[in-house]
């Protein structure tokens, strides 16, 4: 394995040493007809370092790490990379110089292998034919040095999102980088998995490699990064070593303002059961699932990815089928075959998926809220336009979308904004039981709190909640039950006292507690 | 700030209008209009013919027929069905069936049917199309030679002429001054607008062409609303062909041929997007007045045909070329 390692990294040792930087950014500005998005932004990152940038959306992070990937050039500032003056004019220059991307949506090709995928674009080969052999070796080779068990001659498409993850890491470490940026790594990855991706990350760390790392999830972000910087409002607020800082403090330089409790939890009345799953299976990925949500209750669904929770919650929702089991809703036994029909026996699903499955990006808000409900708007089939907008305008207001204005555009809003026009888009449809996966995923902090209070709202007014989560913090901080899925088989709800972040993680990857 | 600075941040890959600078945000608003008008000004100098009451009627009654295709295509464009090439098969199938039915069930009848079945040719195209996952370009392809082959022989090939002088005559007259077919035109785009701006049909359209999940996770029936633009757009195809086989007294299989070309064209040119999601009847219906503004211009100027061809084949390339160069780039 040593002699294959040289045979992968030789070529990036004589460039590093002439500086410590590998990237210095300079008084980095960038201007949009109308907006400044960055403003006189400083950043710089040393080789061998893993550092964190932290920020609201909207805060700048992904413009700034357009300009360093050379997606769009800066309004005015200098960018060096490893010690020397560059100028990125397009996405190409920024691969030349070292500096890889690895985006929160993979960029790989499932139908090719896993060794194709990692050289794709740079394929080994002589006279225009590939040379399978050397690609293999060369595959094989960076998967061993960083230590995943992934095969080489694997399709991609066979592989879980995780491993894919990790695929498309060894894809921009094989291209010899000399700066690695990650957006939101961990946002598919379970815990057990982000130890893992953490794991990789050191070891190209202590190769030299300077590692961007961008992540909401500040514990991650204590934990892996060497230094942080906080960028607000377009601004660089500051750049710290992680010792002397804590999550708290970072989440103050954030948001600007201090957030006293991250999860609040307002008390609710536990009522009646509304919803019963009576061991339902879909003959793939779960089997015989059971629980019940009571009215008043938040019922927290984990495990891992790959564990089944999504499909539980799009089964009972219609999006796919039930072979086994029954669902009884309010007392009755119901069988649900599409979304449509879910939305009529008073079921309502946020998919995990914002921008895939959430919102439809062309239409307004108002457009998007009254979506489910349309029929119910309507005379002889016309829209009642008084009606649709009364709807938006009362959820606007009640969920303080910002801006307020019910006719911008749903694409044009931050993803926690999103987020919020996505859920009042279900609670229009007034149902009895809200399933909510993963409602708080790529959201800032602020828009977190906003948004676990209107959860609290709805428990408060007798509605049952499901809510999937990967973030253990958030599931035992807001939940009053929680049921742990591993391999398509569900725990007993189990109340949240009887439950620590390490008793979950051990039911959910099926390890015994020590 | 912070709201604004995410549009920026936010990947905006395939989204039309996520963001957008002033000037081309107008230019795509009033692009077109202005378009129209240099056509105007234009043809108004370079032929003496152009601007009077009897060129702009001739224009406008040759539109009809067309623009009643384009009514239907906008919805096939909107809800992301690529385009319907079945076109000029139902398009045969209605004239053929209002002119050869006549003797056997009268002219009134004979339209209705005719109009009804090419209507079923659309559901066959919906069902392939909506329900069952297929290529709408194949799709249409293969239905419309299918249907145009069960056309030709049923009436053994030939031509088949008009029986009734009435109904001709009706079709050809005129109420208030206006052509017939010319009103019966504004009738369905009127009511093709209403139904895709007001209607929860119409918003269902728009939804599922906009973001398929997300319209299907919000309890639309998009494989129905998928289907049904096909069938929209075969029940006008049908009612083209049944008023141009009423015009002409006399209809050949072939009749259709190239309508869904000059419909696509000039439901692109309006600015629909060919991706779905996207795109007003009054907005299709200005590509359409551009286009044949643009050839009747090129006629009376003497412009050869193969030239007239020509450009309104780049005019097709620049139109999708630049929807998606604007998605690319996320503006207007």
């Amino acid at each position: 394995m040593g002699k294959d390692l040289t045979l992968v990294r030789e070529e990036i040792k004589p460039e590093m040493g002439s500086t410590d930087f590998a990237l210095s950014m300079k008084g980095i500005t960038k201007t949009f007809p109308g907006v400044k998005a960055l403003s006189n932004v400083n950043f710089a990152v040393k080789f061998g370092t893993v550092h964190a940038v932290v920020g609201e959306n909207g805060a700048g992070k992904s413009t700034l790490m357009k300009v360093l990937s050379g997606s769009y050039q800066p309004t005015s500032g200098t960018i060096e990379v490893g010690g020397t003056e560059a100028r990125l004019r397009r996405p190409a220059d920024a691969q030349a110089l070292g500096i890889r991307m690895v985006h929160q949506e993979l960029n790989l090709v499932p139908d090719l292998t896993v060794a194709e995928n990692i050289y794709l674009g740079r394929m080994p080969g002589r006279w225009g034919f590939l040379d399978k052999n050397e690609m293999l070796q060369k595959a094989t080779a960076v998967l061993q040095e960083q230590e995943t068990a992934i095969d080489p001659q694997e399709i991609l498409g066979n592989l879980s999102i995780s491993q894919q993850q990790l695929v498309e890491i060894a894809k921009a470490y094989a291209a010899n980088p000399r700066i690695i940026v990650l957006d939101e790594p961990t946002s598919s990855l379970s815990e057990h998995e982000t130890a893992a991706l953490f794991r990789i990350l050191r070891k190209m760390r202590d190769a030299g490699i300077a590692i961007v790392y961008i992540s909401h999830r500040l514990k991650e972000v204590l934990e892996i990064a060497d230094e942080v910087t906080v960028l607000r409002d377009g601004s660089m607020i500051e750049t710290r070593p992680i010792a002397g800082i804590s999550a708290s403090e970072m989440i103050q330089l954030m948001v600007g303002r201090e957030v006293s409790n991250v999860f609040p939890k307002s008390p609710a009345k536990i009522g009646e059961p509304v919803l019963r799953v009576n061991s339902i299976s879909d003959g793939a990925n779960f089997r015989d699932v059971s629980f019940d949500v009571r009215a008043g209750e938040i019922l927290g669904l984990i495990g891992l990815v790959g564990a089944g929770r999504t499909e539980v919650a799009r089964a009972i929702f219609g999006l796919s089928g039930i072979v086994e089991g029954t669902l009884t809703l309010n007392g009755k036994d119901v069988v649900i075959n599409s979304p449509a029909e879910a939305v009529k026996a008073g079921i309502a699903y946020v998919p995990e998926d914002r921008k895939g499955d959430g919102i439809i990006p062309g239409m307004s808000i108002r457009e998007n809220i009254s979506l489910p409900v349309l029929r119910s708007l309507t005379t002889f089939g016309w829209i009642r336009g008084k009606a649709d907008r009364t709807l938006a305008d009362q959820y606007v207001k009640q969920f303080s979308i910002s801006p307020p204005d019910p006719e911008r555009r749903v694409n044009l809003l931050s993803g926690g904004n999103q987020q919020k026009a996505v859920i009042a888009k279900w609670l229009a449809a007034k149902p009895s039981v809200l399933i909510l996966d993963e409602p708080t995923r790529g959201v800032d902090v602020g828009a977190k709190a906003e948004i676990h209070n209107i959860i609290g709202q709805l428990v408060a007014n007798g509605m049952a909640v499901v809510m999937i989560s990967s973030e253990l913090p958030e599931v035992l901080g807001v939940c009053d039950r929680i049921v742990v899925m591993r391999d398509g088989q569900a725990s007993p709800p189990i109340d949240r006292q009887d439950l620590t972040e390490e008793r979950i993680m051990a039911l959910a990857t099926g390890e015994e507690v020590a | 700030m912070s709201e604004i600075a995410s549009e920026l941040d936010s990947e905006s890959s395939n989204e039309r209008f996520a963001r957008g600078s002033r000037l081309v945000d107008l230019l795509s608003k009033t692009g077109l209009s202005l378009a129209i008008l240099a056509v105007i000004l234009y043809g108004s100098f370079s032929s003496p013919a152009f601007f009077t009451t009897g060129n702009f009627l001739n224009i406008l009654t040759s539109m009809s027929i067309i623009g009643i295709v384009v009514v239907g295509m906008t919805f096939v464009l909107v809800v992301g069905g690529l385009a319907d090439l079945s076109v000029p098969a139902t398009i045969a199938c209605g004239a053929i069936l209002s002119l050869g039915l006549q003797p056997v069930i009268g002219p009134v009848p004979a339209f209705v049917v005719a109009v009804a079945l090419s209507g079923l040719i659309g559901s066959v195209n919906g069902v392939l199309v909506g329900y069952l996952g297929v290529n709408p370009i194949i799709a249409t392809l293969g239905i419309g030679t299918i249907a145009l082959g069960i056309v030709q022989a049923a009436v053994g090939g030939v031509i088949v002429y008009g029986a009734n002088p009435e109904s001709a005559e009706f079709v050809k007259g005129r109420l208030f001054g206006i052509p017939v077919v010319v009103l019966i035109f504004l009738a369905v785009a009127v009511i093709g607008h209403f139904i895709l701006a007001r209607s929860f049909w119409g918003r269902w359209t728009l939804a599922t062409g906009g973001n398929y999940s997300a319209a299907e996770a919000s309890a639309v029936p998009v494989k129905a609303v998928k289907a049904g633009a096909f069938v929209i757009t075969a029940v006008a195809a049908g009612i083209s062909g049944g008023l141009l086989g009423l015009t002409l007294q006399s209809a050949r299989p072939l009749i259709g041929q190239g309508y869904e070309f000059s419909a696509i064209t000039a439901v692109v040119v309006g600015g629909v997007s060919i991706m779905g999601g996207f795109g007003s009847v009054p907005r299709a219906i200005a590509g359409l007045i551009f286009v044949q503004l643009l050839t009747n211009v090129m006629v009376l100027d003497g412009v050869r045909t193969p030239i007239q061809g020509f450009v309104l084949g780049i005019l097709i390339a620049g139109a999708v070329g630049m929807d998606s160069a604007l998605r690319k780039r996320g503006v207007a």
